[in-house]
């Protein structure tokens, strides 16, 4: 399908900001990860990059020692803000937009807007296994070590589900959802042995990683295994 | 006039755009043939979960 101009600037912005994101998490020098715009219209397109890049955007300052820089939270926050989810959004959009403010609270006290209540799961329950891999593939931001949800919940009660899901990710080269799915299976209890979740990352990155978004969710999938303060 | 709106008017990116890009479909699965399978698992080291699947065998009896 034919993507608008306005899509394929928007899916160049993101593909920056995973690829900052990236560098940032490798400890690269990479220091601030949201683009400078040149003009307001650059920048704000970053700002929509960062309502579809999601939590996350600030995935780097979460894993570094030290807190991330004010002006990043700030443009994150802006995100937040300006792109809410529509009345009739996707419950993707929905979890995407609870994911950011749930990491806005941890990083910024001050941001208390709105209520805090967690969308459903509704479209979930009882979801088939490959549906179910895809959905939790794009709410990958939402996989972060110690920090619940329902969509976590639920997705903990199908390690399985998941993990044949990444299999057959990988099987049909979907390495974004391979990438995603693998991501959520370094914090699942009960995933099974014979899946081959470390050596499946190290092939999604080989076969995927021209790709940044893919990148990102290996980075982040490895800081989870490795069990850093993510 | 709501925030959403002027930012729409500045960039041109709307929130359908924004929402297209937070629930997208399932991209079409690209499939190789077994050998291009267990070629690129050989490439990769120690990555075996690619090999193409066992050869089929009679059944016994």
């Amino acid at each position: 399908m034919e993507q608008s101009g306005t899509s394929t600037r928007l899916q160049a912005a993101v593909q920056g900001l995973a690829s900052g994101v990236v560098s940032a998490l490798r400890g690269g020098d990479h220091p601030h990860v949201v683009p400078a715009g040149d003009g307001a219209e650059a920048g704000d397109l970053a700002l929509a990059a960062v309502r579809v890049l999601g939590a996350d955007a600030l995935l780097p300052g979460l894993v570094r020692p030290t807190p991330p820089d004010p002006a990043e939270v700030a443009v994150f926050r802006k995100a937040v803000e300006a792109y809410p989810p529509r009345p009739d959004a996707a419950p993707t959009v929905r979890w995407s937009h609870w994911g950011m403010t749930r990491a806005l609270r941890r990083l910024d006290p001050s941001f208390l807007p709105g209520p805090s209540a967690e969308p459903d799961t509704g479209w979930l329950e009882g979801a088939g296994w490959q549906y179910l891999t895809h959905q939790l593939a794009v709410l990958a931001p939402l996989a972060v070590p110690g920090e619940e949800c329902a969509v976590s919940a639920l997705a903990a009660r199908r390690p399985v589900d998941v993990a044949r899901g990444f299999v057959r990710a990988v099987r049909r080269r979907d390495w974004r959802q391979a990438a995603g799915a693998g991501r959520w299976l370094t914090l699942l209890p009960g995933v099974p042995d014979t899946v081959g979740l470390e050596a499946g990352l190290d092939f999604v990155e080989l076969m995927g990683g021209q790709d940044p978004l893919v990148v990102l969710q290996v980075q982040a999938a490895r800081a989870a295994r490795t069990g850093a303060p993510v | 006039m709501r925030s959403e709106q002027i930012t729409e008017e500045l960039t041109g990116v709307k929130s359908a755009d924004i929402e297209a890009a937070l629930d997208p479909v399932e991209a079409d699965g690209v499939y190789r043939d077994s050998r291009q399978c267990a070629a690129a698992a050989l490439l990769s080291g120690a990555a075996k979960l690619l090999l193409s699947p066992p050869t089929p065998r009679p059944k016994k009896g």
